[in-house]
């Protein structure tokens, strides 16, 4: 084989797969719209707010997606609508106005893409963020106290203050970024139906 | 040693060389601290800081072993092997060494960032944009020195680890080039950021470093047993066929979800095909050892060679698995791939790494190996140690993969069923670092030349025969 045959085989292979995918699939999923949910009147997916938005990239970086999952799959291939992790399965469209979009791709802990359903309360979510072992005994998620600010109680508890106290005379205050990731774990609500994935 | 009649680019494949080992050392150990903290979650209450987390700790892991050890010393290797096989050295040892040294930093800054600032959250590219740029431009650098005379030689030796070389050396830039552009460069739809993450995550894994691994197979086994590949045409056919369906096997990492059904089907046909592809390429080296059990046995870089070329075969064959229909919604989400990773990475490439610096330093750098109860340490504690934590994870996966498909497993109990396999694994992972510290030891002492060398090429000890291995005439 001539060299010049080997590198247009090679490269020809090459962008045979990547024209394949990311064009073809730029053709049959990015070019995706929301769609308009009768019974509320607003388009879904929704358009996640800019804390949420920030938020996303504090869940990138806190690494929840070694251990989580963003993809709740149908009831023919897994168990997972019957955990009650969504009420259907998720679609390339949900992921339309995700940025940076996660797939996840190991669940030590449950998936979380309908998260903001399940838990909309958000101090659960910020207690859990301090310490999930308040919550739960077991569980084996990890700590991130530097996400909240420890500040000197004083007579009135702050508004946004963790019902929990390090050591009776602390209070803990949420940073931005906690704000933010507890946003973005709101905003993962799949609990409308798109055409192509109707509610179970 | 008399510096000036070292070829050029050997300073380059040095420091690739030892960033590489340097790499793996730290890479291994923050891997097992991780695992350690998935055993005992508590652990993370001795340092309170964030870049002591499990969330930090294993992608920084996964980005040091992936690029820092396994990309850098395949490439340092390959520096050492190009010039040899191409009959043409190196005019630019200076710029080979400034790309050399543009990698580590692109590889330390990741690193750090990774650690201090966090991952990027997209899959096979947890570091930051501008470590990628870095690596692209390091990589510009390294590969135009690897190309060089690669064409006008093309008749003079071995065809098959040309044609991967090749191959890797176009899928790193246009793979990475354009992941970046779509994912961070422009404003791409999430739904198609998913599918260019996994594309990316193929041609990283089964596009550049699966082939950077059968290149120094199909150059070094030839030459250490005076053998040569007996059928070209099958080659040939396993290296078109593994350009074509390389860059779908990351589909098959997701199930239903946001990948079009179509591409998780190709993906599916892809991955068994590349298993049959991966036994017409161990049909060949079978062919290649077959008879030479003894000399495997006595000569370290053989004997690593051999390991690395049936791990890659067994890679692939574990790939297929994993992607049956019938498996694969069971096990996609579980921590069956990573064991199919720590076979490819730790078995597969780390072994054929391992052996090519065995093999091909002392011809770089004009030195030889210690006749040293390290290098059976090396052997065993890295082969021993990579099985059996690959065997753990798997066993492990298969439990968490049924749990996770019977809706009346506790979601909270899911990480229980992990905890005695993790046990196993953290010991075997620290036996490989074992080895590795062992491999490190023994290089570095052959560098400096702090024991007698015993031959050219590394024998494990108490031979009954010593046969320094006819490798002269890779002495360009």
């Amino acid at each position: 084989m001539k060299p010049t045959r080997a590198l247009a085989i090679a490269f020809g292979a090459l962008l045979l797969t990547w024209v394949a995918q990311a064009a073809v699939g730029y053709l049959q999923v990015g070019r995706l719209e929301p769609v308009l949910n009768e019974e509320t009147n607003l388009t879904v997916p929704p358009v996640p707010s800019g804390l949420a938005h920030t938020g996303a990239r504090v869940f990138a970086s806190q690494g929840c997606l070694e251990c989580h999952s963003l993809s709740a799959r149908g009831p023919k291939d897994s168990a997972d609508l019957t955990r009650g992790w969504g009420q259907r399965r998720s679609v390339a469209r949900d992921y339309l106005f995700r940025d940076p979009a996660m797939l996840g791709t190991a669940r030590i802990g449950p998936d979380l893409s309908n998260i903001g359903a399940r838990m909309p309360e958000g101090d659960k979510l910020m207690q859990h963020l301090y310490d999930p072992r308040l919550l739960k005994k077991n569980s084996t998620c990890p700590t991130h106290p530097w996400l909240f600010v420890k500040k000197p109680a004083g007579p009135k508890a702050e508004p946004d203050a963790l019902q929990v106290s390090p050591d009776g005379w602390h209070q803990l205050l949420p940073s931005y970024h906690a704000k933010a990731l507890v946003a973005y774990l709101q905003s993962l609500n799949a609990n409308y139906a798109l055409p192509e994935a109707p509610l179970k | 040693m008399n510096r000036s009649r070292l070829p050029q680019g050997s300073t380059a494949a040095l420091v690739l060389i030892l960033g590489s080992i340097l790499a793996s050392l730290v890479g291994a150990g923050l891997q097992l601290l991780a695992n350690t903290q998935l055993l005992v979650p508590s652990l993370d209450r001795l340092i309170p800081m964030a870049w002591f987390n499990y969330g930090r700790l294993a992608p920084a892991s996964q980005f040091l072993l992936s690029y820092g050890w396994l990309g850098s010393g395949l490439l340092g290797v390959l520096l050492i092997l190009a010039p040899r096989f191409s009959g043409i050295a190196f005019r630019y040892g200076r710029l080979l060494f400034g790309g050399a040294l543009l990698w580590q930093l692109a590889i330390l800054s990741g690193f750090t960032q990774i650690l201090l600032e966090g991952s990027s959250g997209l899959i096979g590219m947890p570091q930051p944009r501008f470590v990628s740029i870095l690596l692209i431009l390091s990589f510009l650098v390294l590969g135009t020195g690897l190309t060089r005379g690669l064409g006008r030689s093309w008749k003079s030796g071995p065809l098959l680890p040309r044609l991967y070389l090749l191959l890797a050396l176009l899928a790193f830039p246009l793979g990475l080039g354009s992941a970046e552009a779509l994912l961070r460069g422009t404003v791409t739809p999430g739904s198609v950021q998913i599918i260019t993450q996994l594309l990316w995550h193929s041609f990283h894994q089964h596009l550049w470093l699966a082939p950077l691994g059968i290149a120094l197979i199909f150059q070094l086994l030839p030459t250490l047993t005076g053998r040569a590949a007996t059928s070209l045409n099958l080659g040939l056919l396993a290296w078109i066929a593994t350009a074509l369906f390389g860059g779908w096997l990351g589909t098959v990492r997701a199930s239903d979800g946001p990948i079009p059904s179509w591409m998780q089907s190709t993906g599916v046909v892809a991955s068994i095909l590349m298993a049959f592809v991966a036994i017409g390429n161990g049909l060949l080296v079978q062919n290649l050892t077959e008879g030479r059990w003894e000399e495997i046995r006595r000569t370290v870089a053989l004997r690593f060679l051999s390991v690395g070329a049936w791990s890659y075969a067994a890679t692939y064959i574990l790939l297929a698995f994993l992607s049956l229909p019938w498996v694969r919604p069971v096990m996609v989400f579980t921590v069956a791939w990573p064991a199919l990773f720590e076979v490819f990475h730790f078995l597969f490439l780390g072994c054929v790494l391992a052996g090519s610096v065995y093999a091909l330093l002392p011809v770089g750098r004009e030195m030889g190996w210690p006749n040293s109860s390290a290098l059976t340490w090396h052997f065993w504690c890295t082969t021993l140690g990579a099985a059996a934590a690959a065997s753990g994870l798997l066993l492990a996966g298969s439990f968490q993969g049924l749990a996770l498909s019977d809706a009346g497993v506790p979601t909270s109990t899911l990480a229980s069923y992990l905890r005695p396999f993790l046990f196993v694994v953290i010991f075997a992972q620290f036996f490989w670092l074992v080895g590795q510290i062992a491999f490190a030891s023994v290089l570095i002492a052959s560098l400096l030349r702090l024991f007698p060398t015993a031959a050219p090429m590394a024998v494990f000890r108490n031979p009954t025969v010593i046969r320094p291995a006819s490798i002269g005439h890779l002495h360009g």
